[in-house]
């Protein structure tokens, strides 16, 4: 009979090592089958976390050959044709602390999510005679991230936390924050954006590791640029992060196309680009990847270019 | 066989990634694949306009599209993961959702151009495999790559979101795997291979980005590779163009020369690295491809 060999990263408090499994296969089984299999008939000291087995309570959530996945909804035999392979790395998601084999810490997590403040900051629309009646339309703005079930996906992939974890916040923590923000009762959504802007939200990479992964779909690459562009109707446009984007938006309209020679300036300023960027322009001129003399032309169409930008302000107001 | 694709360059191909536009063009024209660059194409906002002004983004990039479907191709080709990326994410919103569609063609209606969704938008890497064909390719090899030792690089916005991307699984990508094959070369296996590069927020993470690159470097250095390859001009720019920076923050040496996917391509095809514009790069990549090349 077909095995697979599971290699499961165990940690005992102390010390962490990979123990090696051995199970049956069965076809048209799911992740956390696997688990339950190996605890049940090979070994009960083997701690994981699970209970609704429906991708609603979030607690399943392990790193399978280097991803993350809800073990309850993700097909066993999936994950062998994704990695054509019969060998299987578990290990905790990445980006927690641990505290026994595939079991990770949330408290900390949490703490950090009160720095957003999860909470409705009540309108004054609403009143406690008459309640908060929602339209249809302001319900759907909270529909999608009120479907995170907190299962960590998202912070174990994501490429800035990995290199961040103090400055930056998860994923789910942003989608929480956007939650109150659009949440058409909440009567102070900049209590909620101002943190988010202070921790870091343009480090944010573009990578869309969690948006890939999220077991919900929850669209958190959206979310992130709508909280951008909200710091900027703040009137937060003063920072890396918007000039930098603010840099592409007007080189499009002015001229089509990125002037690459510019951007630090127009990103960091003279003085900053001038202090940390000089080797680097340097580096680029030698190899004749940037030339300071040179101006790219306005393309043809720019007009027609210009008219889009009008048109988008039109449907903004 | 000619294969005929409207041509979205993207601006790093225009002044810091020249050389991903020469060698481009130099293996298009020896595997018979003929690029009409899309006139008067605007930059793909690089994914940053969204965060300014989604619909903006859309629109834009609706407007390119409308200028491949003008030549009567049936599909758009780029050489950058964000180009591809940006342009594909535009066109999946305005296919799934008529109303946006409508709405984006208002104002490209005052442009005198309408995105009618014909046209496909895909990369070169993505051609090579479905429209090319690797056997048709391995005829054309030359020099074949026997003994280099490559690590393919992907970089993220090729593979993902999967929803907009989709041409393979993201989570085991295999398809540089496949062309570097079929030139000859070696794969090694590394850690970072479907890591990503920072490139987007390189101004404001600066520090933590330079952590990144020294990773990337070191990962497939470690492996043994002689070189990354990567079908991403940003990738390229910033392992290759940052690498003097980062190396900074580690002790151990990081050096790793950087190519584009073209430049493998290239090599293999019997042009030399001058001519692909590999001398372009600030990591010095033709020692070490001169070593294990003959020929080169
Ligand atoms: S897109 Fe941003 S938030 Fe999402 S995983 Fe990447 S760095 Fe993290
Ligand atoms: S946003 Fe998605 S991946 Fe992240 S915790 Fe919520 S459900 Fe899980
Ligand atoms: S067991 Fe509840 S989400 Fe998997």
């Amino acid at each position: 009979m077909e095995k697979i060999t599971v290699k499961i990263k165990r940690f005992d408090g102390r010390e962490s090592y990979y123990q090696k499994y051995e199970v049956p296969y069965e076809k048209g089984k799911t992740i956390l089958w696997l688990l339950t299999m190996i605890r049940e008939e090979q070994d009960p000291t083997l701690n994981f976390t699970s209970a609704c087995r429906h991708a609603i309570c979030g607690s399943c959530a392990v790193q399978i050959n280097g991803n993350a996945f809800l073990a309850c909804n993700t097909s066993l035999d999936e994950v062998l044709d994704t990695y054509k392979t019969m060998n299987l790395t578990f290990e905790p998601l990445k980006n927690f602390d641990v505290i026994k084999d595939l079991v990770i810490v949330w408290e900390p997590k949490m703490e950090k999510m009160e720095k957003v403040k999860p909470w409705i900051i009540p309108s004054e629309k609403g009143s406690n005679e008459h309640g908060f009646l929602q339209s249809e339309e302001e319900f759907h703005q909270i529909a999608a991230p009120t479907d995170c079930i907190l299962c960590g996906v998202c912070a174990s992939e994501c490429n800035q936390l990995a290199v961040n974890q103090e400055g930056y916040l998860e994923p789910f923590i942003l989608n929480r924050a956007y939650r109150y923000i659009v949440d058409s009762r909440d009567g102070s959504p900049q209590d909620h954006l101002q943190p988010v802007l202070e921790n870091d939200l343009w480090k944010c990479l573009h990578c869309m590791q969690c948006v890939s992964q999220c077991p919900k779909s929850i669209p958190l690459t959206d979310q992130i640029a709508y909280l951008r562009s909200s710091t900027m109707q703040m009137g937060a446009v003063n920072n890396q992060g918007a000039k930098h984007a603010y840099a592409f938006h007007d080189d499009v309209k002015n001229k089509g196309r990125l002037n690459e020679t510019m951007l630090p300036i127009k990103t960091d300023g003279l003085v900053q680009t001038a202090l940390t960027k000089i080797p680097f322009a340097l580096r680029m001129i030698k190899k004749g990847k940037i030339n300071p003399l040179h101006m790219p032309k306005q393309i043809s169409g720019i007009h027609e270019v210009r008219r889009l930008y009008e048109y988008a302000e039109e449907v903004k107001s | 066989m000619t294969l005929t694709y409207a041509f979205f360059p993207g601006c790093t191909l225009e002044s810091a990634a020249e050389e991903l536009m020469i060698s481009t063009k130099k293996v298009a024209a020896v595997l018979g694949i003929e690029l009409i660059e899309l006139d008067g194409w605007t930059c793909c906002g690089a994914s940053h306009i969204q965060d300014i002004d989604g619909f903006l983004s859309t629109s834009i990039n609706a407007r390119n599209i409308a200028l491949a479907e003008e030549l009567g191709v049936s599909k758009l080709i780029t050489v950058c993961n964000t180009c591809t990326l940006m342009l594909r994410t535009a066109k999946l919103k305005m296919d799934k959702n008529e109303n946006l569609k409508e709405k984006v063609n208002v104002g490209l209606e005052r442009t005198g151009l309408e995105y009618k969704g014909t046209v496909e938008v895909t990369h070169l890497l993505w051609a090579l495999l479905e429209d090319y064909g690797l056997e048709n390719l391995k005829k054309k090899v030359k020099v074949p790559l026997k003994g280099l030792k490559v690590a393919n690089f992907y970089g993220c916005h090729i593979l993902m979101p999967p929803d907009v991307m989709g041409f393979e699984n993201h989570r085991n990508p295999q398809s540089m795997e496949m062309v570097a094959e079929a030139l000859g070369a070696e794969c090694v296996e590394f850690d970072q291979r479907l890591a990503c590069c920072g490139f987007h927020a390189v101004f404001p993470a600066q520090k933590e980005v330079m952590t990144m690159t020294g990773i990337n470097c070191l990962s497939p250095k470690e492996a043994g590779a002689d070189c990354i390859v990567t079908p991403c001009p940003l990738c390229q720019m910033q392992l290759d163009a940052y690498q003097p920076d980062a190396q900074k923050g580690f002790d151990q040496d990081i050096t790793m020369p950087i190519i584009h996917l073209p430049q493998l391509i290239g090599l293999a095809l019997g042009i030399s690295p001058e001519e692909l514009a590999i001398d372009r790069h600030v990591v010095d990549a033709i020692p070490a491809l001169q070593r294990k090349i003959q020929a080169v």
